[in-house]
């Protein structure tokens, strides 16, 4: 089994690169992979809780709780694009971390492969 | 090297495509990418599939936009998430996402 | 002791979108990431610049004055002064008939000595056969 990096800069709305990312990683763990998921810029709102499920939005939060409990995902925010935007360390989803990017290129050194899904 | 990349775009990205070279090319058509393997423009494919790579189309994206596997250009094979996985692993070493 | 080469290649425009920009500040996080890893452990960031990515790396930007924010110029000056591995794709320079001396090849007016590289997209591709992960920006 390996180890996947997944770096996402895409927003939660209105693109769904952070979706595809989200289920990549979903389907690695599920075949036994350990996944790292780096989120930066407008990603970062993918960490932040009370998130509302819409019809016409992306809801990830359950399938993030889900993989969160099975012990092989880690997941970590951007720091400074979270305070940038004015979403701050109490409003962190469970599970998650705050980094800086440091934190993403130490995930990379360890990485079997490493995928950085860009912004739109 | 062997190089498995996420094309993620109809319009843009070919500028990249066309300089890479790879021993082994892998090009996986997602998000918006699928309609490289379903759309003809003036009854012609897309000229991304004349490179020299084994194509894949992610199946959840291509029925997400009104296709099915039997519109898919026959070069391109459908794959599914867990398929995915095993490419990334097994087949190529890099990966990018264009 | 093991070094992962990690290549950051910039194609898209600044400003417009954070990509280019995320480019830089993630590659000059490089420098710090030592505190995550065992003793001799480090990762070696190359950036290089290809198509429209290019013309991140001209002088003369004044996005501090006009947007408030830190230009791309200033992160390519400050990627040379941390020492980074700078490159910037000729071909591509050449199309857009940008000389040479409208790019930002150094950092030597804040104190660098390491200077950027203006090569083929030969040298490029090389880059992106030696490293160990490829990300595109």
């Amino acid at each position: 089994m390996g180890k996947l990096t997944i770096g996402c800069f895409s927003s939660l709305v209105g693109s769904l690169s952070l979706d595809f990312g989200v289920k990549l990683a979903e389907a690695a763990v599920k075949k036994g992979h350990e996944v790292d998921f780096w989120v930066s810029s407008n990603a970062t709102m993918l960490s932040k809780k009370g998130q509302k499920a819409f019809k016409d939005y992306s809801h990830l939060a359950k399938t993030l709780t889900e993989l969160f409990a099975t012990g092989k995902f880690k997941a970590v925010a951007c720091e400074a694009c979270a305070e940038a935007r004015g979403y701050h360390k109490d409003d962190t989803m469970e599970g998650w971390g705050r980094r800086s990017m440091d934190w993403y290129l130490a995930s990379a050194f360890s990485a079997d492969r490493v995928l950085l899904i860009g912004g739109d | 090297m062997k190089l498995g990349v996420f094309m993620s775009d109809f319009r843009g990205g070919s500028d990249v495509l066309d300089r890479l070279s790879a021993e082994k090319l892998g090009i996986i058509l997602v998000g918006n990418g699928i309609y490289h393997a379903t759309t003809k423009e003036n009854g012609k494919s897309s000229p991304l599939l004349n490179k020299s790579a084994n194509f894949y189309v992610l199946s959840e994206d291509l029925e997400s936009r009104g296709f099915s596997p039997a519109d898919v250009d026959s070069r391109v094979k459908p794959v599914t998430y867990s398929d995915v996985v095993d490419l990334i692993f097994n087949d190529y070493e890099k990966i990018i996402w264009i | 002791m093991a070094i992962t080469k990690l290549a950051f290649i910039v194609r898209s425009l600044p400003y417009k979108t954070e990509a280019s920009r995320l480019a830089l500040t993630h590659a000059i996080a490089s420098q710090t990431v030592e505190i995550y890893l065992e003793d001799g452990d480090n990762v070696e960031p190359v950036l290089c610049f290809i198509g429209d990515g290019v013309l991140n790396c001209l002088k003369s930007q004044q996005a501090g004055k006009y947007y408030g924010i830190t230009s791309l110029e200033q992160h390519v000056k400050n990627s040379l002064l941390l020492d980074l591995k700078v490159m910037i794709c000729k071909e591509d320079v050449d199309r857009f008939g940008i000389k040479e001396d409208h790019l930002v090849m150094d950092a030597e007016d804040i104190g660098g000595d390491t200077k950027a590289q203006l090569v083929p997209y030969s040298e490029i591709q090389k880059v992106m056969e030696e490293v160990n992960h490829l990300q595109f920006f």
